[in-house]
C-alpha cells in the first residue's frame, strides 16, 4: 500500500468555554490516500467539521488544546502540521495551548500554513453564497486560483482556464457567469463557482464541509453528482462531509462516522451499501433511518 | 475578565451618575445669591479648607458656585432626554410597524429633522429668538428624535417576525398593546436607556457650550459649568482651579453618563438574549 | 436593465431626493426664522438699523408674506446662492462672499480632523485586534479623555501649549511665536494643526469611529469568505480592503455632521475664521443674513456627503444597485 496522502492521528482539540474545558474532538484518527474520497458521516456537533478543518488550521474561535499529529506527505516529504507550531506552553510536547496569546498563534498558524494551503488542500463550505467575496466577480476569483496554480499563463490564457473551469462545473452560459457577482446567482450556483475557484488551485486534497446544506433537494443531488464527475479521474483526494448517508455512500470509497467528537466505526463504503460486515448501532440507526440494509447490527 | 472591568465601569459611572442626580436635586434648593458671594479679601485662593476648590477671580467660592451650576443642565437634561425618548420611542414603534401614507409622511419628516446639522440650527435659533436653556433643550430631545426613532424602528421591524410576538398577534392582543408593552417597555428598554443618557450628555454639552461663548446661556453672574470655564479668558494663566474644576467636571459628567448608559443597556441586552 | 443604465437610474433617484431633503430642510430652517416673536424684522435685525435697510431685508425674506408664500420668494433667491448681503459684520459684501471663503476652509478642517480620525482608528484597530481583557483599560481612559466637549479640550489644550510655550521661551531666550499666546489672530497654520488635534480628540469622536471601524474590520475579517480566501492560499489584503472601502467611508461621511457641530465651537475657542468662528461672530452682531446663509450652506454640506456616500457605495457593491432598483 502507498503512503497516504494524509493521517491524523490521536486528534485532540478542547475549546475553553465559561463552563470550563469542553473536549470537541476526542482521539481522532483517520487516513487518506492519494485519490481516495474518504466520507465522514455525523450528527452537527460531532466534531468532524472542527477535526478536518483543524487540517487547514482554521479551527475557529478559541480552542484551549489541540494535540495529536496531522501528517501531510507533501512534495517535499512528510510534514506534521501541528508540530510545526511551537508548543506555547512549557512541559507538554504534543499539547499546544494557545488560549494566552490568541493573535500571535494566529499569525504562527497562518505563517506555518501559508505554503500549504490551496496547493495542498483547500476547502468548500456550506452557505456557498457567504464564502464568495461579494464585491468581486466570480471571473476574478477564479482567475485568483488559476494564476496561483499555474504562474506562468498571461491574463488572457487565466481567463479562459477560468470560463473552462466554469464550464467543467457544468454552468451554462460561464462568460456571464464570470463576470457575475454572487449575489446575483442562485445558491447552486454558488456552489458550483465556488468548486470551480477551490479545484482551480489544484490541491491534491479538496475538503468539502457539508457543502450541499442549505440547498434544494434537487439541487442537492445535482451538485453530489457534479462531485462525482469531477473526481472520477482519481487525480485528487477528497474529504466528504456529511451528515446524509446517502451522500456520503454514493461518493465515499471508505466512510467514517463520528460522533461526540469519537470515531465510532470505520470501514469500506461497500460494505456499508451492501450491508455486510457488524455495525455499530449508531451507524445501524442511520441506515435504518435512510431505508438502507442494515446487515448486522454488534 | 472581561466582565470585571465593565462592572468596574458600571460602578465607576454609576456612582458619578448618582451623584450628579443627587447635587442637581440638592442644588435646587440651595439658596445663592451671586452678588452676595463676591468678596474681595479671598480673590484666586488656592484649595482650603474653607474653600475645598479655591476660589475665582472675584472671591466666590468654586465648590459653590459648581455645586450651583448643575442647575442650568440637570433638568433641562432630564427633560430633553425624556422628549427624545418618549417621541423618538413612539415614532418608531409607529413606523416600524405601521405602512401607508402617514408613516411615509412620518418617515420624511424624521429624515428631515436628522438633515439639520444640530449644533448649527441651535445657533440660528439663538440668534432669532435667545431661548433659555429648558427651551433649548427642548429643541435638543427634538433634534435627537430621528436617531431614536431609527433605532427603535430597526428593532421593531427585526422583532416583528419572531415567533412570540406572532403567536401575541395570534392570541389576540391589540397592536397597540403589543407594540407599547411588549416591544417598546419590555424589548426596547435597553436602547432607549442609552440614547436618554446620550441625549442628557448632548444638553449638558450645548449648555455648557452656549454659556461658554457668552452671549446665550447662563450669563455672568449666575454659575454655569461652561462660563466658569470661560473665566480662563480673563485669568491669563493667573490660577487654574476656577476653570479647571469645571472642565474636569463637564467631562467627568458626559463620559459617565455616556458610559452608564452603554453598559446598564449592553447588560439588558445581555438579559433579554 | 444594464447595469449602468439602472446604475444611473439609482443615482437620479438619489439626488431627487437629495433635491427633496433640501427643500424640506431649508423649509425647517425658514419656518424657524418665521416663529420669531415680535415683529420679525425687529427680531432678526440689530437695535438701530435704518427702516429702509430692514425693509429690503422684509421684502428680501418674504416677511411681508403668508409663511408658504414668503418661504416661495425666500427660497428663489437663496436657490441662486443669493442669501443677501452682511448687515454688520462685513457691511456691503454679499453672504457668500463673506461665507464661501470661510466655509472652505471649515470643510478642509473638518475634513481634515476626520480624515486624521479614521486613519488613526484604523491603525489603532490593526494594532490592538480583538478587544481583550488587557486592552479595557487603555480603552476606557481614552474613552474618558475623548469623550470631553470639542470646547473644553480646546481650553485645556490652549493653555497647556501656552504655559509650554511660556516655559521654553523662557528658557531658551527664543522669540515667542506669531500665534502666541492661544488664542491670537494671526496668519499661521499652526493653530489649524491644534484645532485639528482637538476635532480629533473630543466630542467622542476618535473613540466612536475606533469601536465601529474596529468592529467593520473585525466582521469582515470573520467572514466565511475570507476563510474561504485563505484556504485556496490566496492573498487575503485585497479581499479584505474591498469589502472594508464602504464601511469605512461610510464611517468617515456619517460622522461628518458631528465634526461639522464641534468644529462651530472649536473655531472660535481658537479664533481661527473659518464659517463657525464666521457663524458664532455674525450670531452675536445679530448679523441675520450671514447667520441663516451658513445654516444653509451646512445644511446642503451634510446633504450633499450623505448623496456622495450613497452613489459612492453603489458604484463599489452592486448588491445596491440590484436591491435598490
Amino acid at each position: 500500500m502507498t503512503a497516504p496522502l494524509l493521517s491524523i492521528e490521536d486528534l485532540i482539540i478542547e475549546f475553553d468555554t465559561q463552563q470550563g474545558r469542553r473536549r470537541v474532538v476526542d482521539g481522532v484518527s483517520f487516513s487518506v490516500a492519494q485519490g481516495e474520497v474518504l466520507g465522514i458521516l455525523g450528527e452537527s456537533g460531532s466534531g468532524k467539521t472542527l477535526s478536518t478543518l483543524s487540517i487547514l488550521g482554521l479551527v475557529p474561535g478559541r480552542p484551549g488544546v489541540v494535540s495529536g499529529h496531522i501528517r501531510a506527505h507533501t512534495d517535499g516529504g512528510e510534514v506534521d502540521f501541528l508540530a510545526e507550531l511551537p508548543s506555547v506552553v512549557s512541559g507538554g510536547t504534543a499539547e499546544r495551548a494557545y488560549q494566552k496569546d490568541d493573535r500571535r498563534w494566529q499569525r504562527i498558524v497562518q505563517r506555518t500554513m501559508k505554503p500549504y494551503w490551496g496547493q495542498f488542500a483547500t476547502a468548500v463550505f456550506q452557505n456557498p453564497k457567504q464564502s464568495l467575496d461579494p464585491l468581486m466577480t466570480i471571473g476574478r476569483q477564479l482567475d485568483e486560483s488559476v494564476s496561483l496554480a499555474d504562474p506562468s499563463l498571461d491574463r488572457a490564457a487565466v481567463r479562459a482556464r477560468s470560463v473552462d473551469w466554469l464550464r467543467r462545473v457544468q454552468l451554462h452560459d460561464p462568460v456571464r457567469v464570470a463576470a457575475s457577482y454572487a449575489h446575483e446567482l442562485s445558491g447552486g450556483m454558488c456552489q458550483r463557482a465556488m468548486i470551480a475557484v477551490a479545484l482551480a488551485r489544484e490541491p491534491r486534497l479538496l475538503i468539502a464541509d457539508e457543502p450541499t446544506t442549505g440547498l434544494d433537494t434537487t439541487v442537492r443531488a445535482e451538485i453530489v453528482g457534479l462531485f462525482k464527475a469531477l473526481l472520477r479521474d482519481r487525480r485528487r483526494a477528497m474529504l466528504y462531509i456529511s451528515h446524509d448517508i446517502r451522500e456520503v455512500l454514493f461518493l465515499a470509497d471508505r466512510v467514517i462516522v463520528m460522533r461526540h467528537g469519537k470515531v465510532l466505526e470505520e470501514t469500506s463504503a461497500d460494505d456499508l451499501r451492501h450491508g455486510r460486515g457488524r455495525r455499530h448501532p449508531y451507524t445501524a440507526s442511520l441506515l435504518e433511518a435512510a431505508d438502507l440494509p442494515v446487515g448486522e447490527a454488534a | 475578565m472581561t466582565a470585571k472591568w465593565s462592572d468596574l465601569g458600571l460602578r465607576l459611572s454609576g456612582a458619578v451618575v448618582v451623584a450628579v442626580m443627587v447635587v442637581g436635586l440638592v442644588a435646587l434648593v440651595i439658596p445663592y445669591d451671586p452678588a452676595d458671594a463676591v468678596s474681595y479679601d479671598s480673590l484666586l485662593n488656592p484649595p482650603s479648607a474653607a474653600h475645598w476648590l479655591g476660589t475665582d477671580g472675584q472671591g466666590r467660592d468654586v465648590l459653590m458656585r459648581l455645586v450651583k451650576g448643575t442647575e442650568a443642565f440637570f433638568l433641562p437634561g432630564l427633560m430633553g432626554g425624556l422628549i427624545a425618548v418618549v417621541l423618538g420611542g413612539l415614532a418608531g414603534a409607529y413606523t416600524g410597524y405601521a405602512s401607508g401614507p402617514l408613516r411615509s409622511a412620518l418617515v420624511g419628516l424624521l429624515q428631515l429633522v436628522d438633515t439639520l446639522p444640530r449644533l448649527v440650527f441651535i445657533i440660528l435659533l439663538c440668534t432669532i429668538r435667545n431661548p433659555s436653556i429648558p427651551l433649548i433643550a427642548v429643541v435638543a430631545g427634538l433634534l435627537f428624535v430621528p436617531t431614536v426613532a431609527t433605532v427603535v424602528r430597526r428593532k421593531v421591524e427585526a422583532l416583528a417576525s419572531e415567533d412570540y410576538i406572532l403567536a401575541h398577534i395570534a392570541h389576540g392582543f391589540t397592536p397597540a398593546r403589543i407594540l407599547l408593552h411588549h416591544i417598546l417597555w419590555l424589548q426596547c428598554w435597553p436602547l432607549l436607556v442609552r440614547q436618554a443618557a446620550f441625549v442628557f450628555g448632548y444638553v449638558l454639552f450645548v449648555e455648557t457650550g452656549l454659556s461658554y461663548l457668552g452671549d446665550y446661556g447662563v450669563q455672568e453672574p449666575d454659575p454655569s459649568w461652561g462660563n466658569m470655564v470661560a473665566q480662563v479668558k480673563d485669568l491669563a494663566g493667573a490660577g487654574a482651579w476656577p476653570w479647571l474644576a469645571p472642565a474636569v467636571a463637564i467631562v467627568v459628567t458626559i463620559a459617565s453618563f455616556l458610559a452608564f448608559g452603554n453598559l446598564v443597556a449592553r447588560k439588558g441586552e445581555e438579559a433579554l438574549r | 436593465m444594464s447595469g449602468a443604465a439602472s446604475f444611473l437610474a439609482l443615482a437620479g433617484r438619489r439626488i431627487a431626493a437629495s433635491l427633496l431633503l433640501l427643500v424640506g430642510a431649508s423649509f425647517l430652517i425658514y419656518f424657524t426664522i418665521r416663529s420669531a416673536p415680535g415683529d420679525a424684522v425687529d427680531a432678526i435685525t440689530p437695535m438701530g438699523t435704518p427702516p429702509e435697510i430692514k425693509e429690503k431685508l422684509a421684502a428680501e425674506f418674504g416677511l411681508d408674506q403668508g409663511v408658504l408664500g414668503g418661504y416661495g420668494v425666500w427660497l428663489s433667491r437663496s436657490a441662486t446662492g443669493d442669501f443677501g448681503e452682511s448687515l454688520v459684520f462685513a457691511p456691503g459684501q454679499t453672504v457668500m462672499e463673506v461665507a464661501g471663503p470661510a466655509f472652505e476652509k471649515t470643510l478642509l478642517l473638518s475634513g481634515g480632523a476626520l480624515f486624521a480620525t479614521v486613519v488613526l482608528s484604523i491603525l489603532l484597530a490593526l494594532l490592538l485586534g480583538e478587544p481583550s481583557a488587557r486592552q479595557q483599560g487603555l480603552t476606557g481612559a481614552l474613552y474618558f479623555i475623548t469623550s470631553a466637549p470639542g470646547f473644553v479640550s480646546a481650553v485645556v489644550f490652549s493653555a497647556a501649549v501656552n504655559a509650554g510655550v511660556q516655559r521654553f521661551v523662557e528658557q531658551a531666550g527664543h522669540e515667542t511665536p506669531a500665534w502666541y499666546p492661544i488664542p491670537i489672530y494671526s496668519d499661521s497654520i499652526v493653530p489649524y494643526f491644534f484645532a485639528g488635534f482637538v476635532l480629533v480628540m473630543g466630542d467622542g469622536l476618535l473613540m466612536d469611529t475606533f469601536n465601529a471601524v474596529r468592529a467593520e474590520i473585525l466582521g469582515v475579517r470573520g467572514a466565511q469568505f475570507i476563510s474561504a480566501v485563505r484556504a485556496r492560499g490566496a492573498s487575503v489584503t485585497p479581499h479584505l480592503w474591498l469589502n472594508l472601502a464602504i464601511p469605512i467611508f461610510s464611517a468617515f461621511v456619517s460622522r461628518l455632521p458631528v465634526v461639522l457641530g464641534g468644529v462651530v465651537i472649536v473655531e472660535y475657542v481658537f479664533t481661527l475664521d473659518g464659517a463657525g468662528y464666521l457663524l458664532l461672530e455674525a450670531s452675536k452682531q445679530r448679523d441675520f443674513p450671514v447667520v441663516v446663509g451658513l445654516s444653509v450652506l451646512f445644511t446642503l454640506a451634510v446633504i450633499v456627503v450623505g448623496l456622495l456616500s450613497d452613489v459612492a457605495r453603489s458604484v463599489i457593491d452592486q448588491r445596491e444597485v440590484a436591491r435598490d432598483g
